[in-house]
């Protein structure tokens, strides 16, 4: 039992892993979309995993919180930016995207550094996916830190909101939902103040693109 | 109760401010008025706390277990006036509350439109409940929550004009922000896995009083990973060095009043999240690990204020690099012990006069002389006598000469330093300090003496006048001379027992 369980909780963190490595060879917003859409729905799926094996019905109440947010309302939030602003395009990044994916293999592998430790101390099943989830955290970074189209680093932003959520449910089985619902609320906010600015943005330069905001300097 | 009455009256005034449209002047005053209440609060909370009570409040429901879940002790309350107090100033000097801002259908290029005072008061009210909050939770989650609302709610009024410079500063400042703090979270996290592999899951293992309690038997080697990501983000929120880039944009981009808190009650709250989990793995990796690093990145920060001190050619800019410096110094404190942490309690609450005081007598300037730049600012004693000799007095406590109270708390740190032999150390702080202090004096005699250009002034009203507003800020100046004279006995208790919370053998 416990060796389907930890099977199945690598497998779902390497899918989830793998819809945020595809923000770094997808170029187009909508891409980006369906990536995080398929990322959130996978996530929700291990919420529900982790609930029925680790016998926590609290996360049921989590995933369906979850699945409202990032499966359904923040997905239609973007796509509808994307009909405003057209099919935006990530055409150069800072970083190429055969560096970008290299670099994504090292971030995985300095992960698996990283959570060593973790994985060490915790006798829990699903420590296999500690390190994919940290993984995630790195990818989700390195896409808001290379990318220069606004909306993409809010996707990036997002992912990693995303890599958060599963260590935590990796690792812990679910933070308090008290905690776990304030965490979505400020997901939600910070998202929307986000998608506000991508407006202010793109009104007032003429494009999302933020290598031109460049004036503040000393 | 009393936690009540901290936190209720913001959000009665956000609430007030989002049902009055249009915006009118008598919401602002309601709001100024409500923080008044909110300080009394802050105060009770901290007499209570000198006197050896700890607050707490919480209540449980079936099986959602909230007890404690508000919870202060001498730390919070030493914050919590800080935030109070500065909040109480702002909302009293914000926006929108003299009549003629409202009415003048000739919108200047530094007064806002209805719309805009709205969203002001619905969002610094909403900012200073967050923060009220995030400083009285027990549950490091809750505290983490409420902290990453400060971002959401200030990146909301930082474009309150919107234009190239402010987009960009907000847009910078809650992208670094959110992706900082998320970090913080990851080690929070951390922290809570750390405890669930030891003991189980329990609904309370996020309250810090637990968390403490339980410190000492966590594994080191993860709660050193949960460190370096809490000291990433909330160093991100406080503007620690190489974390602070967003804070010289969102400074000089936003309206004084919300620079004002945020450069000294918003920095106060992201230094409190850092020391009750320094005080956490302090108890679990003993000292050295979280000392040795705050004392690179104090250092970091110095150096490179210090330098960009130098180069600044706006003053609002210049004071963000102040901070910078200001933040490096209590890094270095909170590094040196007992003592040393005794020193940089004060210094903050030190700073929170100063710097809020320095806010808003930037703003005053720049409505009289519409630019920013120190070499379009000239002759300040002659056009605005009253606002130019605080600003004197400010800036000098700032760059430590007495009788602020930045003298004494510099003082004392650099003491503690040195008797816990980091002569190096001390020497080199010492030394960015001097290049601190020469630059701003170097500015300063730009701004206060030589001859304004006629055009560049607002001529309608050529020397200022005293004016309430300017009588307010003589509350922080009195504060910092009395600070720089004396240390009164119920600080001196506040302080003495934050030192015994945050250095437990």
């Amino acid at each position: 039992m416990d060796t389907l369980f930890s099977q199945l909780s690598t497998l779902g963190s390497s899918v989830i892993l793998l819809f945020g490595i595809t923000l770094l060879w997808r170029k187009s917003l909508r891409a980006y979309t369906d990536a995080f859409r398929w990322q959130s729905a996978a996530l929700t799926v291990m919420f529900l995993i982790i609930g029925y094996f680790g016998n926590d019905p609290e996360l049921y109440v989590v995933a369906v919180f979850l699945f409202i947010l990032k499966v359904l309302i923040l997905p239609r939030y973007l796509e509808r930016m994307e009909q405003r602003f057209g099919d935006q395009r990530e055409s150069q990044p800072y970083v190429n995207i055969v560096t970008s994916l290299m670099l994504s293999g090292l971030l995985v592998l300095l992960a698996y550094v990283v959570t060593r430790p973790l994985v060490l101390v915790s006798d829990l099943p699903t420590r296999g996916g500690l390190p994919l989830a940290m993984g995630l955290i790195f990818v989700g970074l390195f896409v808001v830190i290379t990318r220069k189209k606004a909306l993409t680093q809010i996707v990036g932003f997002l992912v990693m909101e995303n890599g958060i959520a599963l260590l935590a449910v990796l690792g812990t089985f679910g933070i308090p939902i008290i905690v776990e619902l304030g965490v979505f609320l400020d997901v939600l906010m910070g998202f929307l103040v986000m998608q506000v600015f991508v407006y202010h943005i793109h009104s007032t330069f003429e494009s999302i693109d933020v290598d031109q905001m460049n004036k503040l300097k000393h | 109760m009393t936690f009540f009455l901290l936190i209720f009256p913001p959000l009665l005034a956000a609430l007030i401010a989002t049902l009055v449209r249009p915006y009118r002047a008598f919401v602002g005053w309601i709001g100024a008025w409500l923080s008044l209440i909110s300080l009394g609060a802050a105060l009770t909370i901290a007499a209570q706390v000198v006197n050896g009570q700890t607050p707490l409040w919480g209540f449980k429901i079936e099986y959602l277990n909230l007890e404690d879940v508000l919870r202060a002790d001498s730390l919070s309350a030493l914050i919590m006036v800080c935030v109070a107090g500065v909040a109480s100033l702002a909302l009293f000097l914000s926006p929108g509350l003299g009549r003629q801002q409202i009415t003048n259908p000739h919108w200047g290029e530094l007064a806002y439109a209805p719309n805009q005072l709205r969203r002001y008061h619905v969002f610094i009210n909403l900012f200073i409940a967050a923060m009220l909050m995030a400083v009285s939770a027990n549950n490091v989650g809750v505290m983490w929550i409420t902290i990453e609302a400060t971002t959401v709610f200030s990146a909301f009024i930082i474009p309150l004009k919107l234009n190239r410079a402010s987009i960009e500063a907000s847009w910078k400042y809650i992208l670094i922000c959110s992706v900082g703090i998320a970090l913080a979270f990851v080690g929070t996290v951390l922290g809570y896995f750390d405890f669930v592999t030891l003991s189980g899951r329990a609904e309370n293992a996020l309250n810090w009083t637990v968390l403490l309690a339980t410190a000492p038997t966590l594994h080191p080697e993860v709660m050193r990973l949960a460190f370096v990501f809490l000291l990433i983000g909330y160093g991100t929120k406080a503007g620690i060095a190489p974390m602070h880039t967003w804070k010289p944009d969102a400074y000089g981009e936003s309206p004084a009043p919300l620079t004002a808190l945020m450069a000294s009650s918003l920095f106060a709250v992201a230094m409190y999240a850092l020391l009750r989990w320094k005080a956490v793995a302090d108890a679990t990796l003993g000292a050295g690990y979280t000392d040795s690093l705050f004392i690179a990145l104090g250092l970091l920060s110095l150096t490179i204020a210090a330098f960009s001190v130098v180069l600044a050619t706006d003053y609002k800019r210049m004071f963000a690099y102040s901070s910078i410096e200001h933040t490096g110094l209590m890094c270095l404190g909170f590094a040196l012990g007992p003592l040393g942490t005794f020193a940089a309690l004060l210094h903050l609450v030190n700073h929170t006069a100063a710097k809020s005081l320095m806010f808003f007598l930037v703003d005053n300037i720049e409505h009289k002389y519409r630019s920013p730049l120190i070499e379009r600012t000239r002759g300040l004693l002659k056009t605005m006598p009253w606002t130019g000799a605080i600003f004197a007095f400010g800036l000098m406590t700032l760059i430590g000469l007495p009788p602020g109270g930045i003298f004494i708390t510099e003082f004392a740190l650099f003491r503690a330093g040195f008797a816990l032999h980091h002569p190096w150390l001390m020497g080199a702080a010492l030394a960015l300090l001097a290049v601190v202090f020469v630059s701003f004096i170097n500015h300063l005699n730009k701004m206060l003496y030589g001859v304004p250009a006629a055009d560049d002034i607002n001529m309608e009203r050529p020397v200022e006048k005293f004016s309430w507003r300017l009588a307010l800020l003589l509350i922080p100046v009195a504060l910092l001379v009395t600070l720089g004279l004396t240390l009164p006995a119920p600080l001196a208790t506040l302080i003495n027992q934050s030192v015994a919370i945050l250095s437990k053998p």
